[in-house]
């Protein structure tokens, strides 16, 4: 039940950090008419996401850009302040970050994973996807606990 | 059903960061035999909680530990991750001395204190609060009706209940 290349991204509502709060963006203005890299991770601070994960989406943002990719961003089951807490961490703010504090996309796209056993709730599994005006044309899904497709580098090459 | 005046606390499981990683740490763990002043927030980061409510409580912590409490403790459905984050930006190392991540909703649950926020994009989460347990029992309990605001919740009216 997976997303899988050529299916269409569903609609879901995110929620965004902006200069005057929380805001929500719906899939359609993320996706449409855009090429978009996408990241899933489980969680903003969490050691793999932000050791790992996404320095190697925020050294490879320039040069994804450079092959037409229009937007990055990465999207993880967190609130809007505790992302833009997490912007400020990562040093970047060209990385978009989707708050699915509800849990809508990651269930639509059915890339969830059970943290409760670790006090995470349910949460997005580990991905990189790359979506063109709304469909799936690249996705490369991390089995548990691994970080070895999902990073930016791997996906830079896929381009 | 939320939680009252010579309840015991339930006995659920909190994550807290160590040097060696996030560990579970039982409300008994916690607890037992102490005076612990625990305080509940909505969410690690947002603006009531880290401007208001949080730094109250660092500002008076020196106050509240000379009246007798062991340790002063915050919980939000936050996971370990975020909380310890949320310790290193609000300067709260040393004052506050436990961050409890009650990632899965469970003492929210247990205690009858969780809301739900999902209409705001934040599942379920604690409603905000301030609490003085004695050896696992609540001895005084505030409880904020607007999530937005923190009077009873906060510290000044918490000094005067000590």
């Amino acid at each position: 039940m997976p997303i899988k290349v050529g299916d269409r991204v569903p609609n879901a509502t995110f929620r965004i950090m902006t200069a005057e709060g929380p805001k929500p963006k719906t899939s359609d203005e993320v996706f449409k008419g855009k090429k978009v890299a996408l990241f899933g991770m489980p969680g903003a601070f969490t050691g793999g996401c932000h050791a790992k994960h996404m320095p190697t989406v925020v050294q490879n943002l320039d040069a994804l850009k450079a092959k037409g990719v229009d937007t990055v961003a990465v999207t993880t089951v967190n609130d809007p302040f505790v992302l833009a807490a997490w912007q400020k961490a990562i040093g970047s703010d060209k990385v978009e970050l989707l708050g699915d504090g509800n849990i809508e996309f990651a269930k639509a796209i059915g890339l969830t994973f059970e943290g409760t056993a670790i006090g995470l709730g349910t949460r997005s599994q580990r991905y990189s996807m790359l979506v063109d005006d709304g469909v799936v044309k690249i996705l490369n899904v991390e089995q548990p606990a691994k970080f070895e497709v999902s990073g930016g580098d791997t996906l830079l090459k896929q381009l | 059903m939320p939680i009252k005046v010579g309840d015991r606390l339930p006995n659920t499981t909190f994550y807290v960061m160590t040097p060696d990683g996030p560990k579970p740490k039982t409300v008994d763990e916690i607890f037992k035999g102490k005076k612990i002043v625990l305080f509940g927030v909505p969410g690690a980061f947002t603006p009531t909680c880290h401007r208001n409510h949080l730094p109250g409580f660092i500002q008076n912590a020196g106050a509240i530990k000379a009246k007798g409490v062991d340790q002063i403790a915050v919980t939000s459905v936050n996971d370990v991750f975020v909380m310890d984050a949320w310790k290193n930006a609000s300067g709260a190392d040393g004052k506050i001395d436990l961050f409890l991540a009650d990632g899965n909703g469970d003492f929210a649950k247990g205690v009858g204190l969780d809301v739900d926020s999902t209409g705001i994009g934040r599942g379920i989460r604690s409603r905000r609060y301030s609490m003085i347990v004695d050896d696992g029992v609540v001895k005084t309990i505030n409880v904020e009706e607007s999530a937005g605001k923190a009077e009873v919740s906060g510290a000044d009216n918490l000094m005067t209940q000590l």
